[in-house]
């Protein structure tokens, strides 16, 4: 056999720790699993690390010791078939220390697992806790503004953005309200499915402020691919403001305005959905269908101070540092008026959906109907 | 259980009327051995062992376009070929092609072949059993992948979870075609198993304990031992999910107070176990062929059967790492994070025990050794991703990400689909009489290796950068197009060494017939029982039933212990070979009711989703094909009888004797159960 194919298998034998190096090292991806920006992720990676090296290293022996065997015990040119190698049929000391050395290796890793999984399933009851819905396709975060322990109708949710204060734990109550999806945002913790009729606990904790990118991990039907969601870290204080800002109603637009004309339309066209506190509650109330499998939509009320819309499928403010990702100081910024628009249009178009059951339909806008609520949505600040 | 011979003679009545011979039943069986209706009515463990291959063969041809369809549209970030609705469906569909049309079945067609070969029996247990198994999964696999045709495939995901597999949430009837055809496979490989592990017990030559099996019967036992306790748990899950979509039952209606969670356990306590079915059999394969090619036996023999029955029992310890996110408790978690730590000692000890198979010996690279190094080096790679799932806290980063997609094709495809090729390579000779080119095989081998490592390795990076499985698309600028181009490019290269493999078979074919030279009974001058048959084996196998003193009996036909205790070749092994050449040899009579029978179930498939009525019809095909089969005579002695030494040297089956002979194949059901047939088949002639 030619020595060619044996080396090109050498080299690929080594390609693959190339892999996991290069993709330890990617700067570019912000749901990288291995580049945590809190301590429940950072307990999770200094877990894992050690198990990779280790995998490394037994990766090492037994693909250089396989290749360098094969090689070396291999039949030579003009070899007698009939003249046996040894007949070995075993070794039972050998076997038996290739079975317990394994076992060993694995019992250690066996400690520091239970020992990371106690620490970071550990829940503070003094932390704030958000409650987050998932449903197709996206994903609702609940304030308790009142701090009374419960969620009602009429405190502050918002939609794909989640807020949370840097620096300390934030308590998260996972839920669903259709099918099964998972809530992750890598940089932070591991993910937690929001199973429908169950609700399920996860910590996060950011070092820094910042936005984190994460995205829903269970497969959860047509949009799946487009379920994102966000975490945005504020400092303390920045986040009490925010808070207080979420608490409060939309104001309405100056009468005469573009706005205020889209604020009109809003009512008379969207009502069955969505609510913006202060504009449309009483439609909303009236009207709103609470029928629909996921219940309803996205809370408008504060609309312009989210990153994305869309369930996170379009970014609503442009992205002015080129890192794909809108940031808090973006937020308010330049507004993303080509895809908010094309979304008003054609809402399935923009977006695999199920419109006469979950996502939003075609209302069949005209142009200028579509100025008009662009121009009120952007008052929801 | 009562054995029911056909009478020697007419008894002779008071009355002296003429008495026909005529055994109980008024059916008559099938006569024709050659042509293709034969294939239709076969009961012989080869043909079906074949036909088992061949469909498996055709799924993989499907399921492969599927995943370079899935490849296509990941090639580039937002890219639109189709629809997210059609994807979702394709991937679902690659899944469960793979797993059920194609893992299971090659394993199925391999030990339908091989068992009875290498335990010295001329037939399984219920030779009609058997062919009722392969008909009923192809009819489920057909089934299953008409739902294409009728409103599109099921878009669940492989493990389907529930509520989404609900009518609210996947309307169409995919889902439905998915409970139903698995509900067939199911019954399949569950009517197989119970087939080959009776087999295993009961028909295994004079001498040959159970710790003289080959490794690869051990691993086909252990698997159907898998799979007959594993099966009844999907087909309970999906009974529950068929009843609730087509008659509203609840079960998993989260309005009604369901829990989606019992979906996710019923599925991963058959779905882990599963993946032992999967890969248990490819390690026997590769047990049998490193000996050979290392001219070494099995190191450690002992070692390599008892870690495959602690897999086998460990297997069902693990279930729940499958759901380390889904939200079961802490204690849980850690539980069945310890036990998939442990179950990788036992695979471990394989591994090891295959390289130590390996050291000092004489190794030839020939194809299927080139295929069993592959999976070696391959499957420990996905073995050691998968130890870095069982660190369940990391877990909850890797899971539903691309690199859980790379550990199950490393260990899948890497480990079972390589050492399934590596065995087509090798038994082909055996199986057709002809090897396939060798020079071919190592063109397919190198070029599937450098296709599987570009399509898989990059996963590994894709999903440790957080790229979650089962998005019809994804965006740019989140690090993950190189790598997703480097796959499709290296999908595009599997397929084309998938087209190497087919025109190999073709080219070699093709050579054979116009050349046709007999590659001879031991072309690898091998080491079990198989071996000592002609090639293509006849269709009574064994002219004599061998008596076995030693594991690797045939081996040791052929190589002996000189005075100086030096092993020496005493015997080609051409001349330890049997002849084939046995006639009078009473084998089992074809029939047509297996077919007919497993005809019913696709009707019933498809009465429950579009008309109640076509099912009535369909469970009446199904009952009334249960009673002729029944009162089928044992064999046609009007046609057969006084007829001798049929020709039993064609191809495989192509001569299959049945005359009244004084040896006694396994005969259907009635001949086998409680007796030592196998004993009783040995009693020279």
């Amino acid at each position: 056999m030619p020595r060619m194919p044996r080396r090109r298998r050498g080299a690929l034998a080594l390609a693959l720790p190339l892999f996991l190096l290069l993709g330890a090292c990617a700067s570019d991806a912000p749901q990288d699993t291995l580049d945590p920006k809190g301590p429940i992720a950072r307990q999770i990676d200094d877990l894992v690390n050690p198990v990779f090296l280790v995998a490394a290293v037994v990766f090492v022996i037994v693909e250089f010791g396989t290749l360098a065997m094969v090689l070396k015990f291999r039949k030579r040119r003009g070899e007698d078939d009939d003249d046996l190698p040894a007949q070995t049929h075993g070794n039972t000391k050998l076997e038996i220390g290739w079975t317990v050395l394994p076992a060993a290796i694995l019992a250690v890793v066996a400690v520091g697992t239970i020992g990371t999984l106690i620490n970071i399933n550990s829940r503070d009851d003094a932390a704030m806790t958000v409650r987050v819905e998932g449903q197709q396709w996206w994903w609702r975060y609940s304030y308790d503004v009142d701090g009374d322990g419960r969620f009602e109708d009429e405190e502050p949710s918002t939609g794909t953005d989640l807020v949370i204060p840097a620096g300390v734990d934030v308590e998260l109550e996972i839920h669903s309200n259709d099918v099964i999806h998972s809530f992750w945002i890598p940089s932070l913790n591991g993910k937690k499915d929001a199973v429908p009729g169950r609700t399920h606990t996860l910590t996060l904790n950011a070092d820094e402020p910042g936005t984190y990118v994460g995205q829903c991990t269970e497969f959860c039907g047509l949009s799946h691919a487009y379920m994102r969601q966000r975490a945005v870290a504020l400092p303390q204080d920045e986040f009490d403001d925010w808070l207080a800002n979420q608490a409060t109603e939309a104001e309405e637009p100056e009468e005469g305005t573009e706005a205020a004309l889209g604020a009109e339309l809003f009512t008379t066209q969207c009502s069955r959905c969505h609510v913006a506190r202060g504009i449309n509650d009483e439609e909303w109330a009236d009207e709103g269908d609470k029928t629909l499998v996921a219940g309803e939509a996205p809370e408008l009320t504060h609309f312009a101070t989210r990153g994305a819309f869309a369930g996170g499928t379009y970014n609503l403010w442009e992205d002015l540092d080129g890192d794909d990702i809108v940031e808090y100081d973006e937020i308010g910024g330049e507004l993303n008026r080509i895809d908010l628009e094309a979304w008003l249009r054609n809402p399935p178009g923009q977006k695999p959906m199920a419109p006469e059951a979950r996502g939003m339909p075609n209302l069949q806008l005209q142009e200028e109907q579509i100025d008009q609520l662009v121009a009120f949505l952007q008052t929801l600040d | 259980m009562a054995i029911v011979e056909r009478p020697t003679a007419p008894l002779e009545l008071t009355s002296g009327r003429e008495v026909s011979t005529r055994p109980m039943g008024g059916f008559t069986r099938p006569q024709s051995t050659t042509g293709w209706t034969s294939w239709l009515t076969t009961v012989d463990h080869k043909r079906i062992g074949i036909m088992y291959g061949a469909a498996a063969l055709f799924f993989l041809a499907i399921g492969g376009v599927e995943a370079l369809l899935i490849r296509a549209q990941l090639a580039a970030p937002e890219q639109k070929l189709y629809s997210s609705d059609l994807y979702n469906q394709l991937f679902t569909m690659h899944g469960v092609t793979m797993i059920f049309l194609v893992v299971i079945p090659l394993g199925a067609a391999f030990m339908n072949y091989l068992m009875p070969l290498q335990i010295g029996a001329r037939d399984v247990a219920f030779p009609r059993l058997n062919a009722f198994s392969f008909w009923v999964f192809l009819f489920g696999g057909l089934f299953l992948n008409s739902s294409w045709l009728l409103g599109g495939g099921p878009d669940g995901g492989w493990f389907n979870y529930a509520p989404n597999s609900g009518v609210t949430f996947s309307p169409s009837h995919g889902i439905d075609f998915y409970a139903l055809g698995l509900q067939m496979t199911g019954i399949a490989s569950l009517v197989g198993a119970v087939n080959l592990i009776v087999t295993v017990l009961n028909m295994r030559a004079p001498g040959m304990t159970l710790m003289k099996m080959p490794v690869f019967t051990w691993m086909g036992f252990v698997t159907q031992m898998l799979l007959v306790f594993a099966l009844p748990v999907i087909s309970v899950a999906l009974f529950l999910l068929t009843f609730d979509r087509l008659f509203n039952a609840n079960f998993f209606d989260v309005g009604e107070g369901a829990d989606p969670l019992l979906w996710e356990h019923l599925f991963w306590i058959f779905g882990h176990p599963e993946v032992y079915i999967l890969i248990l059999p490819a390690f026997g394969i590769v047990s049998e062929i490193i000996p050979v090619f290392s001219r070494k036996p099995i190191f450690g023999y002992p070692f390599m059967v008892f870690s495959g029955i602690a897999i086998g029992f460990m297997g069902w310890g693990v279930w729940a790492h499958h759901m380390f996110a889904s939200g079961i408790g802490p204690i849980s978690v850690a539980a069945f994070s310890l036990s998939t730590m442990f179950i990788a000692v036992p695979t471990g000890v394989k591994i090891l025990n295959w390289m130590a198979t390996m050291w000092g010996g004489k190794i030839t690279f020939s194809t299927p050794m080139l295929f069993s190094i592959g999976l070696v080096t391959m499957f420990t790679i996905g073995g050691l991703s998968g130890v870095t799932h069982a660190v369940s806290p990391a877990d909850t980063q890797q899971t539903d990400t691309y690199y859980i997609v790379a550990h199950f094709h490393y260990v899948i495809f890497g480990g079972a689909l390589f050492a399934f090729l590596g065995g087509f390579y090798f038994w082909w000779p055996k199986v057709f009489g002809y090897t396939l080119s060798d020079k071919l095989g190592k063109l397919h081998f190198w070029s599937l290796l450098v296709g599987f490592n570009l399509t898989f390795g990059p996963m590994h990076i894709l999903g440790l950068q957080g790229m979650p499985r089962r998005m019809h698309t994804y965006i740019a600028d989140y690090g993950f197009e190189f790598w997703n181009l480097v796959a499709t490019i290296g999908a595009f290269t599997i397929a084309a060494s998938m087209l190497v493999f087919g025109w190999n078979v073709l080219a070699s074919t093709r050579a054979h017939r116009r050349n046709p030279v007999n590659a001879g009974p031991d072309p690898w001058d091998a080491r079990s029982l198989e071996w000592s048959t002609p090639s293509p084996v006849p269709a009574h196998n064994f002219d004599e039933v061998p008596t076995v003193s030693r594991l690797d009996e045939f081996w040791h036909q052929k190589y002996q212990e000189d005075e100086n205790g030096k092993v020496r070749r005493v015997a080609t092994g051409a001349e330890a070979a049997q002849k084939g050449d046995a006639t009078d040899v009473h084998l089992p009579s074809p029939s047509y009711w297996p077919i007919v029978m497993a005809l019913g179930l696709p009707l019933i498939g498809y009465g429950l989703i579009f008309n109640l009525g076509i099912a009535a019809a369909g469970g009446l095909v199904t009952v009334l094909a249960g009673f002729a089969w029944g009162f089928e005579p044992a064999d046609d002695p009007e046609a057969h009888h006084g007829a001798h030494g049929h020709d039993v040297h064609g191809p495989s089956g192509d001569g299959n004797g049945s005359g009244d002979g004084d040896r006694h194949a396994a005969e259907g059901e009635e001949a086998t159960v409680g007796s030592p047939s196998a004993k009783e088949a040995s009693t020279d002639d």
